[in-house]
């Protein structure tokens, strides 16, 4: 009797062993993932979303992209983290408006299990497995150092930056600083905090120039900030004064290089940021998180007026999905 | 029970074999299987990637094909007058909405008109990307450039082809150009998949990229194309461990189409997911084989048991085993209905050869009282004689009885078993007839428990203990000796003693007296009585002697105690 209760026993074994064999057999399901951007709006983050959905189809992930209407929402992206939580998501890929104030979204939403990719922009939170966007701090330099090699003389210098709680702004201006400190010959005329938002960026940039007549060298931090700018400086005049350095491409920029308003563009790789992010995302849901390095530089590019139609560049200011107009 | 657990029953033995034989059969179909699987699927990946790059590379040719065609129509309006010109253009604008711009250049390379619909270029062209001055000159006929900018129009930068033809000398114009948007191209081989992460991307013969899908990571350096060696391929398709590259030349054009897929996802999943289901299928079959087994050999195996375990109690008691029949298969039921007929005809063997024996025995006994008696009588008959002669009519008369009433005793009416009351009186008898045969040269005595009266005992057990005990032990001696009959219980037991204070007996003569053969001696032998007793009541019950050299013998007689005639004439 013993051999029979035996054998019954490895009969349910081997049906146990089936019935798991058959669950694993079915097709996994899709990973949820969910890009939590600071815009939906600008050229910038469409080509993030390129980028992100490029990888999503790759790699078979339910990709979710959302934004706040506006760049200085921090709550609304803390809303969305929250919702995306609790709508099941798996992975977030974020980045901040507030370097400080995002945080406790993000170290709630880790809690709960979910993976977190920081792009573009990070947070303070010890929770983010990775890094990927621009080397802040670095593109700051480059874009200082394009302006020193391009003005002789000295230099009075205009700041156009934008929320000071969001990180990638203040570590390109603190990169800007002090390569303008190293090279002895510039100094801060003035620095005004805008919107993201190229209106009123344009006003903001129009006040401060008014304010002080002798800028000659004017910084703006990212896509909507540099618009304005260049519009101002178009408004005014001052194309020949005034030698603008701007981050990322925009219609309206690549436009002002060619018109004069704008001399150089930081070139960011956004859809670089996006696929990374996503494909990050997918490597820490697969369980291959071991291998991701802790910060992943997405280059950047100088574009003046001079290499603005070089292959290269085109290649990185021009969507080939262009398909507005 | 030990033999039970020497070696594996049939049930262990039936079901690992035919699991085992089942498993490594299975292990190698399998393995077959996967590998001619996965050698199909190699070849059927590889035929995917081939028809991707092929069918890229028709598009793409049908495209160029398409802007050739284009090309002539605009070389021929160009041939018009200005007016129909402009007129035949901007209809073939309408028509032809791919077209970007239709741009005309003077010999010296300047922009002499544009026609493209709703635009018009910027004043100052920073960089003409359409139009590169130094390559029309030297170019013989038409020729193509790769993809590029539109850089001459305000907020508008499509990605486009260009085409330059030199136009007839005399017509104004040198050159003409045209800007075919590559949007299309870009957007259908950015939809080609080979598989889920495979892709196809354009090269040019020297392995520059013409057009990557992920030609932004390529410029950032975050992913390579080993576009050098790829150049030195032939068209076809090449595969390694990892990856299937399939090249295709772009029909009259110096563009080639290249497809990547990955062999992990294309074939190594569908192996695992195969390998997936074969374990499961394995899995199932071993079950089924497992339980099929199981079932077959509890079907042979336990019935078998059942035989082995019924043989078992009939070999430890033959005599008590009712045998039941098992059920199961034909062989087995066969088998135990062998058995059993075997069985019952064993049991049949064994009481005809017992009442066989007792036969025997009772037709010793017979022949022995019938031998004995006479001889017995004749001693008895002339000491009666003696007596009468001597006068002493009383003693003869009492002699007379003691030996009537001793044969009527041993006849008993043919009854084996006598009340022990009886078998008292015969001893007696036996005893007062010796007594005076003996001229009183022994005496005797009988110490009995009342109870025992009433059983019942073989006849004729204690007279040849006797009988025994007065010709080897009384007879040579010297002294008066004393014989002492004890009937005592014991337990469930009777027994019965004699003691005699004789000569004794060593070890040889009392092995010699219980092999002592029916005819060697006058007498019922000793050996008669011990068998009687074994073959009526069991092994347990019989003769037990023990005997002392000059001290004496003592002779024990162990039987059940038997009520009635219950064991009689069985």
């Amino acid at each position: 009797m013993r051999r029979a209760d035996w054998t019954a026993v490895l009969l349910a074994a081997v049906l146990l062993c089936l019935s798991a064999c058959g669950g694993e057999s079915q097709p996994a399901a899709r990973h949820s993932v969910t890009l939590v951007a600071k815009s939906t709006q600008t050229e910038f983050w469409l080509s993030v979303f390129a980028g992100a959905e490029a990888a999503a189809a790759e790699y078979n992930l339910d990709l979710t992209t959302i934004g706040p209407a506006t760049e200085e929402d921090y709550e609304a992206q803390n809303r969305m983290i929250q919702q995306a939580v609790e709508g099941g998501t798996e992975a977030l890929v974020f980045s901040a408006i507030d370097f400080t104030r995002n945080a406790p979204a993000i170290d709630a939403a880790a809690q709960s299990g979910v993976h977190i990719v920081s792009i573009d922009s990070g947070v303070d939170s010890s929770q983010v497995s990775t890094y990927i966007g621009t080397d802040n701090y670095a593109a700051g330099r480059m874009a200082a150092q394009a302006a020193l090699e391009q003005v002789e003389g000295p230099l009075r210098v205009g700041l156009v930056n934008y929320d000071e709680g969001t990180a990638n702004g203040q570590e390109r201006e603190r990169g800007v600083l002090d390569a303008l400190s190293e090279c002895g010959r510039a100094t801060v005329a003035g620095e005004v905090t805008t919107l993201v938002d190229a209106a009123q960026a344009q006003a903001d940039t129009a006040w401060l120039l008014s304010q002080n007549p002798d800028i000659n060298l004017l910084l703006a931090f990212n896509e909507p900030t540099s618009v304005g700018a260049a519009q101002a400086v178009e408004a005014l005049g001052l194309e020949d004064e005034v030698f603008l350095v701007g981050f990322d491409s925009n219609v309206a920029t690549i436009e002002g290089l060619q018109s004069g308003s704008v001399d150089a563009l930081i070139v960011q790789n956004p859809y670089a940021m996006g696929y990374l992010g996503v494909e990050s995302a997918y490597r820490l849901l697969a369980g291959q998180g071991e291998g991701l390095e802790p910060m992943v530089d997405t280059s950047t590019q100088i574009v003046s007026r001079s290499n603005l139609f070089t292959l290269d560049s085109q290649k990185a200011l021009f969507a080939f999905e262009q398909s507005s107009h | 029970m030990n033999r039970k657990r020497r070696g594996l029953p049939t049930t262990t033995i039936l079901v690992a074999v035919v699991v085992g034989v089942v498993a490594i059969i299975l292990c190698c179909c399998i393995l077959l299987f996967l590998n001619r699987y996965r050698s199909a699927m190699v070849l059927s990946a590889r035929t995917s990637t081939a028809q991707a790059v092929s069918q890229v590379s028709n598009t793409v040719g049908s495209y160029l094909q398409g802007m050739e065609q284009a090309m002539s129509q605009v070389e021929l309006a160009m041939g018009e007058e200005p007016d129909s010109r402009d007129r035949l253009l901007s209809s073939f604008l309408r028509f032809r909405p791919d077209v970007v711009a239709i741009t005309s250049y003077s010999e010296s390379g300047e922009l002499l008109d544009c026609w493209s619909l709703g635009r018009e270029p910027r004043e100052s062209i920073l960089q003409n990307l359409s139009f590169d001055p130094v390559r029309a000159q030297a170019s013989d006929g038409p020729y193509m450039t790769a993809p590029h900018v539109e850089s001459i129009f305000e907020n508008y930068y499509p990605w486009v082809v260009t085409m330059t033809a030199p136009l007839e000398a005399g017509g104004g114009a040198a050159w003409v150009s045209l800007d075919l948007s590559f949007s299309s191209i870009s957007s259908y081989i950015n939809n080609v998949g080979i598989g889920q992460r495979g892709y196809c991307f354009l090269m040019d013969r020297d392995g520059t990229i013409v057009y990557h899908p992920q030609q932004r990571l390529l410029y950032a350096g975050l992913k390579s194309e080993d576009t050098s060696s790829l150049a030195a391929l032939a068209d076809g398709t090449y595969a390694d461990d990892t990856v299937i590259y399939s090249l295709a030349g772009v029909a009259g054009d110096e563009w080639r189409v290249v497809g990547i897929s990955y062999v992990d996802e294309l074939v190594n999943q569908n192996v695992k997911a195969m390998l997936r289901l074969s374990v499961a299928m394995a899995a199932v079959i071993l079950a089924a084989s497992l339980l099929t087994s199981w079932l077959l050999s509890h079907l042979l195996g336990r019935p078998l048991r059942g035989l082995a375990a019924a043989m078992e109690r009939f070999e430890s008691d033959a005599d008590h085993f009712a045998y039941r029949p098992v059920g199961g298969t034909r062989e087995v039921r066969e088998l135990s209905s062998s058995f059993g007929h075997m069985v019952v005809r064993i049991q049949q063997l064994m009481s005809t050869v017992r009442e066989e024996e007792v036969n025997l025995r009772k037709t010793e006994l017979k022949a022995l009282q019938a031998q004995i008696n006479p001889h017995f009588l004749y001693n008895t008959l002339d000491s009666i004689a003696w007596m009468c002669e001597q006068g002493r009519s009383a003693d003869a008369v009492s002699m007379v009885h003691a030996l009537a009433r001793l044969f009527r005793i041993s006849i008993s009416r043919g009854h084996e078993l006598i009340p022990i009351a009886r078998e008292i009186e015969h001893a007696e008898s036996y005893l007062q007839i010796q007594k005076y045969r003996y001229k009183n040269r022994f005496t005797y005595e009988f110490l009995v428990d009342p109870d025992c009266l009433d059983y019942y005992c073989n006849k004729i057990t204690l007279q040849p203990i006797i009988e025994n005990a007065i010709t080897h032990g009384l007879e040579l001696m010297v002294d008066e000796g004393h014989i002492t009959v004890q009937i005592c219980q014991d337990g469930g037991d009777i027994l019965f003693r004699v003691r005699d204070n004789g000569v004794g007996m060593n070890q040889e003569q009392v092995d010699a007296i219980l092999a002592q053969r029916p005819g060697d001696n006058a007498g019922i032998g000793i050996r008669n009585v011990d068998d009687r007793l074994k073959i009526y009541f069991g092994r347990g019950y019989g003769l037990h002697i023990t005997s002392e050299l000059d001290v004496g013998t003592c002779v024990e007689i162990r039987m059940p105690k038997v009520r009635g005639d219950e064991h009689a004439e069985s």
